[in-house]
């Protein structure tokens, strides 16, 4: 029997992009407003009794020390209590597991739980790849964000043999998955040709196997199971969650195939939700690079450890496939302005459950989505959350 | 006063070669047909010293904790001011019970830091003196020194010569000494200054000072013991014509031709590096029938000018010639203005997370400069660095011990980095390394390996310059690959490099 003490019944997002024109303030209004405006009953914002805000880097936006209590201000609930979350790139998606347990606790009935990240206001150089020192502060300098990740693809296709095709899969997806998304970043297909073709970034990543850095904000609206019917007449609850840690650091893992972190997390999550892999209509997972999205299908239980590649080339995670990945675009076409990514993917999710996603609609049999992230200097974090929109 | 053995030798070169014709075309003048060493982005005097002194103590046979002293003598050392020394000994895992000391400020400091060494132990202050000599100087741009100027590094290890080598007669001890001052202003760096100008007329110095110096310091060792003559002199030689004529006035042969010909002049290393060459069986070689083979060295700069005579009895360990110190890659002109900080791009650098001089720094030296784990006395598994690992990766056990890392290893993964902002340069490969004592790391590799480097490989490690922060040298071990497979077994500093290239 899955959780379910807690539902969604509002969730909204802005346009991600290179937002020059808009203030973190105005990202996270717009976020908001979105939320609110998607409340079926409507919502009045002196509702919301707390905000959880989540950002992973105030220092790409230039105020590293306040991150977080400057929203409730800003979108017009200065007074209310307000945490910023930060937990690496599932800083979003924890923002939210916390939110869950705070309307569970019964000390906060509704409670906005809103991610924003300034990627661009500093110059790429400044930015993710800033310092190139992602990895330990004093070591490894030359570490930049694909770092992090393209080694598991070297040892993965010498373990498994996948191959550049089947990464460049992974983008074509989530490329065209993008174009059905109002909200994404790129709007634009791209062929397996030009993956391959696309520069070397950090081999064997190319350009096209790398996600943007995006400006953006996102945010959901959750109560008690029990207040949800006041909003709405589709809520969907919050099904179970799972956070696991890992040693932090890439000389640290037990193997460079798998995110051991996924796999716990997904493992606790299922646990709650009383349901397995199986049961998934749809997952929103974390594709930073085109190989995340390979070891998280592994990981997560969708495939078989190793078959993540072919698995990807013949469309088993395509819009009509066994398992959809990724509807939104994902990370690499939709974007990924990390404290808001968790908190988007989630959005993603609650329009699939509630069936309003459009062009990209998948098919809901079983009632349940996921929403994954992992990240950290050596993928040492992973929350996965599970969405059912069975009471 | 006791009598002082040579114990063993090491020598490096730096990475790159800098032809004299491709300075002399970008200033419109000949340049000349010499070739010049020159320290990669990666390298530098700190580096060189390093890579010498590991393969002079594997050649003596003499573990870093039984050296009781370090002498160092280079011209610039990587801190104006600042923990040169302890930097160095720090990264050869020296004893902190350490004598010793920083001779700087002139090329001369090479031939000092010898002669400090040889004073502690003939007084019996030092049980075993480990003397560094190393250089990589930077020229002003359109001086003279730019096609004259190289780098390199010699290590010696010296030790009383009764009892350093259980009984045998060691390979070759230290004869006479003779040194020299006159006030004259050469080569020099004023404060603030980056690189080292020549202000001289350099066929007047020649002629009337370094000359008539260097050939009175050389003939006051030579002088006065007709059983042994010098039968070979090593020596700076900054415009190729001076060793030359020093030597033809001593009456004896210049052995340090070829090294002064392959790395230009080394400055503070010269003296040594030659000297090793002399000691190399293809050099002087030798005792004959008539007894021990008797080379000497010569060093000069800042004013001051000292020989050395040097008996040798069998061949010294790690006097390999200069063959050893490797061709080297060419680069361009423009390429060593880069790598020696003379080009810079426009625009204000990219800021490191953590400062050189911070807290992170004090706790993070002594084990990035010694390459440290800890090991868990419960399950044997090395969590690295030993600062951030209060506990066991494996077991999560806190029985902890700080151990020096293995050396060489097997590629477990890696990637190459193609898009890093400066001071990185692109390919930059970053390797997961299971070392042979099992421990693991991720470092950087070599971009010469870039193409080649697969899953697997067998590499070995060597201390390099990551970064240069904020001014501050920032130093960490770098992975290369080993052309041997890893099969053999190998030293850490230049042989090891050797191996790999």
């Amino acid at each position: 029997m899955s959780w379910n003490k807690v539902a969604v019944v509002g969730a909204g997002l802005i346009k991600f992009g290179e937002l020059f024109e808009q203030s973190y303030e105005q990202m996270a209004a717009g976020a908001f407003t979105a939320a609110l405006g998607a409340v079926d009953r409507g919502m009045d914002r002196s509702a919301v009794d707390a905000v959880i805000v989540a950002t992973q880097r105030g220092s790409l936006w230039g105020q590293e020390g306040i991150g977080g209590n400057t929203v409730p201000s800003a979108i017009g609930l200065s007074g209310v209590p307000c945490t910023r979350v930060e937990n690496a790139c599932p800083s979003g998606s924890d923002a939210f597991r916390i939110g869950a347990m705070v309307v569970a606790s019964g000390v906060h009935d509704i409670v906005l739980v809103i991610g924003v990240e300034k990627m661009r206001d500093k110059s790429t150089q400044e930015g993710l790849l800033a310092r190139a020192a992602a990895g330990h502060p004093l070591y490894n300098r030359g570490e930049t964000a694909p770092v992090l990740f393209a080694p598991f693809a070297t040892r993965h296709m010498h373990e498994f043999g996948t191959t550049p095709e089947m990464l460049a899969s992974v983008a074509v997806k989530n490329h065209h998955n993008g174009t059905l998304d109002p909200y994404a970043h790129f709007q634009s297909e791209v062929t397996v040709e030009q993956v391959l073709a696309s520069p070397q970034v950090c081999s064997p990543l190319r350009l096209l196997d790398c996600c943007p850095q995006t400006d953006g904000a996102a945010a959901v609206l959750l109560t008690t199971a029990e207040r949800a019917h006041e909003f709405t007449d589709k809520p969907v609850f919050v099904a179970g969650f799972g956070v696991a840690t890992d040693h932090p650091y890439l000389h640290e893992k037990s193997t460079y195939v798998g995110l051991p972190a996924t796999t716990m997390a997904a493992g606790r999550a299922f646990d709650m939700a009383g349901v397995g892999a199986a049961d998934m209509d749809m997952a929103e997972v974390h594709d930073c690079f085109t190989i995340t999205e390979i070891l998280d299908i592994e990981d997560l239980g969708f495939v078989e450890k190793g078959k993540g590649g072919p698995a990807s080339l013949e469309g088993e995670t395509a819009l009509d496939g066994r398992i959809p990945v990724n509807p939104s675009g994902g990370l690499l076409a939709k974007g990924h302005p990390i404290g808001a990514t968790g908190i988007a993917q989630l959005t993603e999710c609650w329009w699939q459950l509630r069936e309003e996603a459009d062009e990209r609609q998948v098919a809901i049999r079983n009632g349940y989505a996921l929403q994954h992230n992992v990240g950290g200097r050596g993928s040492g974090v992973s929350v996965v959350n599970i969405l059912t929109r069975n009471a | 006063m006791k009598p002082v053995a040579v114990l063993g030798v090491g020598t490096a070169a730096p990475s790159l070669r800098l032809a004299a014709a491709d300075v002399g075309a970008a200033w419109g003048s000949g340049g000349g047909r010499a070739t010049v060493a020159v320290c990669d982005a990666d390298e530098d005097t700190l580096t060189l010293a390093w890579r010498a002194a590991v393969d002079a103590l594997a050649a003596a046979g003499v573990a870093p904790a039984a050296v009781s002293g370090l002498w160092w003598g280079t011209s610039r050392p990587p801190f104006a001011e600042g923990p040169s020394l302890a930097f160095l000994a720090g990264t050869l895992g020296l004893d902190r019970a350490l004598d010793g000391a920083l001779v700087s400020g002139s090329p001369h400091a090479g031939m000092e830091a010898l002669a400090a060494a040889w004073d502690a132990l003939a007084a019996g202050h030092a049980d075993v003196a480990l003397v560094v000599v190393s250089d990589a100087l930077v020229p002003g741009l359109g001086t003279a020194g730019e096609s004259s100027t190289g780098a390199g590094a010699a290590a010696v290890v010296l030790a009383p010569a009764e009892g350093a080598t259980n009984g045998a007669s060691p390979p070759a001890r230290l004869v006479r000494r003779a040194t020299r001052t006159v006030p004259a202003l050469d080569r020099y760096r004023p404060d603030g200054g980056a690189a080292t100008e020549d202000v001289y007329d350099g066929r007047l110095f020649r002629e009337e000072v370094f000359l008539p110096l260097m050939a009175e310091v050389g003939a006051a060792v030579a002088g006065g013991d007709g059983n042994h003559p010098v039968t070979a002199w090593a020596m700076a030689d900054p415009d190729g014509k001076l060793a030359g004529a020093v030597a033809r006035r001593l009456g004896s042969p210049l052995a340090s031709a070829p090294v002064q010909a392959a790395l230009g002049d080394t400055g503070a290393a010269a003296p040594l590096l030659g000297l090793v060459e002399a000691l190399a069986p293809a050099g002087a070689g030798t005792a004959g029938a008539d007894g021990p083979r008797r080379v000497g060295t010569i060093g000069f700069g800042g004013g001051r000018a000292t020989a050395v005579t040097v008996d040798v009895l069998r061949p010294v360990p790690g006097a390999a010639g200069v063959a050893s110190l490797g061709p080297g890659r060419r680069a361009s002109y423009v390429e060593v203005l880069r790598t020696r900080g003379q080009l810079e791009p426009m625009g204000e650098p990219i800021a490191m997370g953590v400062p050189p001089g911070g807290a992170a720094f004090v706790r993070g030296n002594v084990e990035m400069l010694g390459l440290e784990g800890a090991r868990c006395r419960a399950c044997g598994t090395i969590s690295t660095p030993p600062s951030i690992h209060p506990t066991c990766v494996g077991c999560g056990g806190s029985d902890l011990e700080v151990v020096s890392l293995a050396r060489t290893g097997r590629v477990q993964t890696f990637v190459v980095n193609q898009t890093m902002p400066p001071p990185f340069q692109a390919p930059l490969p970053l390797i997961v390394v299971d070392l042979d004592d099992g421990a693991r790391i991720m470092v950087q590799g070599s971009p010469a390996d870039a193409a080649e480097l697969a899953v697997g490989d067998a590499v070995a490690l060597s201390l390099h310059r990551y970064a240069l922060e904020r001014g501050v040298p920032v130093y960490g071990y770098k992975a290369f690959r080993r052309h041997d497979g890893g099969g053999g077994d190998v030293g850490t500093g230049a042989a090891a490099q050797e191996v790999a290239r």
